[in-house]
């Protein structure tokens, strides 16, 4: 229920969009006005790299350890003669496999319904390309992150919502070095969306000026990515999952 | 796996390659939202150089057959419209309202720097080719054959205008006049095919003919203006150009030529029916300079509504103005309603007096 609304929503919104452009003019934001690349580039950002992509990976990333304790079936995935790291590193596979498969199709059908209002399905390719890249690496990170929490507290659930709505959301507008210590910071300067000139939400973008480069953003968010697996590994590894009788 | 997971893995894989196929194709090769612009365009462009710096388009049957236009018709002089149409199809046997069903127009001013640039007019329709061709011999044109086509040439040309009576000598004024000879490039008219006409400078009507007969690079095979022309689907007025090649060719002084924004292609499309709905786009040689452009027109707009602020019938208009484009591109919006053209129409119009009693 949850993965179909996440993965539909966006598509039932674009058709909405869609449906709307084709007999009325897209609203204007402070003169300057929307065409369909520019709302691709909204939804994208806002729907799914602020929004759904956390929330795949904080459900389904704590998931991937919690879920076997609370439903106490961890014993039996640990009695096998497998490590657990690699018992996780298999778990982590999966959950990616299986929401790139679920986002991605997603995005590819918002794109086909938006971009064409004002835009040109050809010229925006590339941005399309960009931005499926940019979210298989952020379900890639934040599934290595939340793996890791999932694996290493107790009340993952609750820290993983805190972590992604809270300091992630938060640390983005304050100046200085915090912001290189959250995973929005790197996948947002993979690929910024041009917005409408002078609209509010340029205003409000206007914060995240301060952006690495793409390859610098690239390494980072890999470092993440393996670190937060090795430690979530080295979690598994080491510790003692005592189930709640 | 089960048989349910098998078919949402197949599924999801093949929108994404669908997907990303589509979008690859569109991208190396051009996505066709219509037949007439599956080439890019009228198929009239095969006919016009690769070279040429403006294009410009109208769907005249569209046109005039529009709403605003029929008011055009009742509102603003009907008889003398109708007089003038009726004069032009006695000399011409061209009904302007429904024999001309497409034209498409260009402007080549990559010819040498001697010579003032060439133009050429293509008309698709119903034509009388031995009253147009008579007509002209009247005139004193001749008729050339060039590759088996029938070439009217008129050198130091200039066609009658409807309204001029050729036959008053005693008028010389409205005698059709001699243009000196400075301008080399004579005036042709040439019939290319069953219904499609072109007339403009000898030169470029010369290369129509050539491209007709044997093809070779025309505005066709012209991708980047081809890729521009796909932009102004929708439309049935357009026009397209490049306004760096135009700057260049005018010779303007640096000063001058230092004012103007760099801009590289410019073009405007237009949808007559109801009302006027139009967008003026332009792209910059680069994001800064689009921004800074962008700032000049939202301040041009700004004192446009602050002087209409007290003329009710222009605030609509204004208010209508958007302002939009990302990157290099500057696009401005506007959509003119027909109550603006009633609005300027009655301004035209003197008041008629009241009859005294």
């Amino acid at each position: 229920m949850l993965l179909g609304l996440l993965v539909g929503a966006p598509v039932i919104l674009a058709g909405a969009v869609r449906l709307f452009a084709a007999t009325n003019r897209l609203p204007v934001i402070n003169g300057a006005g929307l065409s369909g690349p520019t709302l691709f580039g909204i939804l994208i950002w806002l729907l799914f790299v602020r929004f759904i992509v956390p929330v795949l990976g904080v459900f389904y990333g704590t998931a991937l350890i919690a879920d076997e304790v609370d439903d106490k079936t961890v014993t039996y995935l640990f009695t096998r003669p497998v490590r657990r790291a690699s018992i996780l590193l298999g778990k982590y596979f999966a959950y990616l496999a299986c929401v790139v498969l679920l986002v991605l199709p997603s995005v590819v059908l918002v794109y086909f319904l938006v971009v064409p209002i004002g835009g040109s399905v050809g010229q925006s390719f590339p941005s399309l390309a960009a931005d499926l890249g940019m979210l298989a690496i952020g379900l890639a990170a934040y599934g290595a992150v939340f793996a890791f929490v999932g694996a290493r507290l107790k009340r993952p659930l609750i820290v993983g919502l805190v972590f992604a709505f809270g300091w992630e959301s938060t640390v983005l507008l304050i100046p200085g070095y915090l912001k290189r210590l959250s995973v929005a910071y790197y996948l947002q300067a993979l690929v910024p969306h041009a917005m409408p000139q002078d609209s509010t939400l340029n205003v409000l973008l206007q914060a995240f000026q301060d952006q690495p480069s793409v390859p610098a953003s690239l390494i980072y968010l890999s470092v993440i990515i393996g670190a937060a697996l090795w430690l979530a590994g080295r979690a598994v590894e080491g510790r003692e999952y005592v189930l709640e009788q | 796996m089960t048989v349910r997971t098998r078919y949402f893995v197949i599924v999801s894989l093949l929108v994404i390659v669908v997907g990303l196929g589509t979008g690859l194709v569109a991208y190396y090769v051009g996505f066709p939202t219509s037949a007439f612009f599956s080439r890019g365009g009228p198929e009239e462009l095969r006919y016009l150089p690769g070279s040429a710096s403006v294009i410009a388009y109208a769907d005249v049957r569209e046109v005039m057959a529009s709403e605003l236009r029929q008011r055009f018709r009742k509102s603003l002089a009907p008889d003398a419209q109708e007089n003038g149409q009726r004069e032009f199809r006695n000399l011409t046997g061209i009904n302007i309202e429904t024999d001309i069903e497409r034209v498409v127009a260009c402007f080549d001013s990559t010819v040498d720097g001697s010579t003032p640039g060439a133009g050429l007019v293509l008309a698709r329709g119903t034509f009388d080719e031995g009253k147009i061709e008579a007509l002209m011999r009247e005139h004193g044109a001749r008729v050339e054959s060039y590759k088996n086509k029938r070439l009217i040439v008129g050198d130091h040309f200039i066609p009658p205008l409807p309204g001029i009576q050729n036959n008053d000598a005693n008028d010389p004024t409205l005698k059709p006049q001699l243009v000196p000879p400075q301008n080399s490039n004579s005036f042709s008219l040439a019939f290319i095919e069953t219904g499609l006409v072109a007339l403009g400078s000898n030169g470029l009507v010369q290369h129509a003919i050539d491209l007709h007969a044997g093809g070779g690079g025309s505005a066709a095979t012209n991708e980047e203006l081809v890729s521009q022309i796909r932009t102004l689907e929708g439309g049935n007025v357009w026009a397209v150009g490049r306004m760096d090649v135009l700057r260049a060719r005018a010779k303007l002084p640096d000063i001058v030529a230092n004012q103007l924004p760099p801009i590289t292609w410019f073009s405007v499309r237009g949808r007559i029916d109801g009302g006027l709905q139009a967008v003026l786009s332009a792209e910059a040689s680069d994001d800064e300079s689009a921004k800074n452009l962008r700032d000049v027109v939202r301040g041009f707009l700004a004192l446009a509504k602050l002087q209409t602020s007290s003329k009710p019938e222009f605030q609509r208009f204004v208010q209508s103005l958007e302002l939009s484009g990302t990157g290099r591109t500057v696009s401005l919006a506007v959509e003119v309603p027909s109550q603006v053209f009633d609005a300027l129409g009655a301004i035209a119009s003197p008041p008629r007096p009241r009859p005294q009693p």
